[in-house]
């Protein structure tokens, strides 16, 4: 098994080969929907964020839009700008620059409004295509794969298939030495001691349970215990008996691999082996969480069918429900149905899983791309908003 | 036909039913390559629990090789293990151990 992917100039791989026109400040995305629907090979990083945040949600957006840039399945970047907002254009252009990779920016109030920055957006989007369209993938690795995971529309064959499958994955992969992003806070509540007993280092497992409480506390603020909502009436009628039981299940998607080190959301992933971040579960702001880690493949668990994946993530859609890979066969890509019949061990299907995987990552499209399922995604806002 | 049910750690004193099953039905599961028989003393539902070894009121409920709450009444080998008979303790602490407020 080999991954043949796409070179980039700071020694980093990708699984896709996109121009991103990646917009500073939500206030341009009709600019950014209409160069995407005009110039092929571009995609477009749609976010609603970018002005009028206190300033942590700022520096956080400021770092996930250059970490999204810098992520490998990216070949080169449009940043369009407004010209007025929080977020410093300059800043988000020189960070993504590091990489080596092309990069340009525009301001619409410098520009003379959308059409004229349409018309030059455009050009050098096409420029770029032109330039990176020739990149050839190259045999590397498998140390240069980077997946993370998530679950999301859950049910009970979620905790019995899926994530273990996907755990099994986790194993196979970083002992090759690729990285994994684990997070979904809400999910680990009532599990964060026993991720923090597999920390490598105790401060860093404390970091962890912090995350936890950090959630909790945000809830209290506004009169939410979280852990009553985290268990919903579904989960109970499903077989879910406990906080801890759910946390577990979710946490399985990792096995019982050695953790090392919490990385706050966006964060780029410092170096191989398992790492858990502090991302939420709602699917639009974790997938650009892990992806602004530098995830190249997303491993997407779902028992009813969640059809969303993003716009520079490739998202694996596992499924151990039959009813559900039948009924909603246009979104699943993998099939681990066999779990629940006990027809095929975790230890196999999570082999069979990885090679899949692999080939996802060597350019075979999922689902939720095919489908053009991938547009939705939002960067991670604290608030409150002003 | 034969019903299933999953142990997932060997630690772990409850097993999960992969098939609705009647009071008094047989579950096989299969770990490490060997195949043990359950009977379960109630009906369970797919993704339902089932105690594979008498549990005392107080004592843990063990799954994914964790304790996961603990028994609100005594529990015997074949039964049910839900919310009826398991009580859901975890509680959000402090650095000091103690509950943050609101719990």
């Amino acid at each position: 098994m080999k991954f043949y992917g796409y070179p980039r100039p700071d020694g980093k791989v990708g699984a896709r080969n996109y121009v991103a026109i990646i917009p500073t400040v939500g206030c341009v995305n009709p600019v950014v929907s209409k160069v995407v629907s005009t110039i092929r090979g571009t995609v477009a990083i749609r976010h609603d964020q970018g002005c009028l945040h206190p300033p942590k949600d700022t520096l956080r957006v400021t770092k996930t839009l250059i970490n999204l840039g810098k992520n490998p399945n990216v070949a080169a970047i449009v940043l369009i700008g407004l010209g007025c907002e929080m977020v410093k254009n300059e800043e988000v252009y020189e960070g993504i620059k590091e990489s080596g990779k092309p990069v340009d920016l525009l301001e619409v109030h410098q520009e003379g409004g959308m059409l004229a920055t349409l018309e030059k957006a455009c050009r050098v989007a096409a420029n770029m295509v032109d330039k990176v369209s020739s990149i050839r993938r190259e045999e590397f690795g498998l140390d240069k794969l980077v997946f993370s995971t998530k679950c999301g529309s859950s049910d009970s064959t979620s905790g019995l298939s899926s994530n273990l499958v996907v755990g099994e994955v986790c194993r196979l992969m970083t002992e090759n030495g690729g990285a994994f992003i684990q997070g979904e806070v809400c999910d680990i509540m009532g599990g964060e001691y026993a991720l923090k007993n597999l920390c490598v280092d105790e401060e860093e497992g404390e970091r962890i349970v912090d995350f936890v409480r950090d959630l909790y506390m945000r809830g209290y603020s506004v009169g939410a215990d979280v852990r009553g909502s985290q268990m919903t009436s579904g989960n109970v009628a499903g077989g879910l008996t406990t906080l801890v039981e759910k946390a577990l299940g979710a946490n399985a998607k990792g096995s019982q691999v050695p953790i090392q080190g919490a990385l706050e959301y966006g964060d780029l992933v410092p170096g191989p082996g398992r790492w858990i971040m502090d991302i939420p579960g709602h699917g639009f702001e974790n997938l650009t969480g892990a992806a602004a880690g530098g995830s190249l493949l997303h491993l997407f668990t779902t028992g009813r069918g969640a059809p969303n994946g993003h716009p520079i993530l490739p998202a694996i859609k596992l499924c151990g429900n039959k009813k559900t890979v039948r009924n909603m066969a246009d979104h699943i890509d993998f099939d681990c149905s066999s779990i629940i019949d006990e027809a095929e061990t975790i230890e196999a299907c999570g082999e069979r899983l990885y090679e899949y995987a692999v080939e996802v990552a060597n350019g075979k499209m999922v689902r939720a791309e095919i489908l053009n399922f991938d547009s939705g995604m939002e960067i991670l806002i604290h608030g409150p908003v002003m | 036909m034969v019903k299933y049910a999953k142990l997932i750690d060997i630690r772990d004193n409850v097993i999960t039913s992969l098939a609705d099953l009647k009071a008094g039905e047989e579950v096989i599961v299969k770990f490490d390559g060997k195949e043990t028989k359950y009977v379960t003393n109630d009906d369970v539902p797919f993704g339902h629990k089932i105690a594979i070894k008498d549990i005392k009121k107080g004592e843990r409920i063990i799954k994914y090789g964790f304790e996961i709450g603990s028994a609100s009444a005594d529990i015997r080998e074949g039964d049910w293990v839900h919310t009826h008979n398991v009580d859901d303790d975890y509680i959000c602490l402090d650095k000091d151990g103690n509950p943050l407020p609101g719990q």
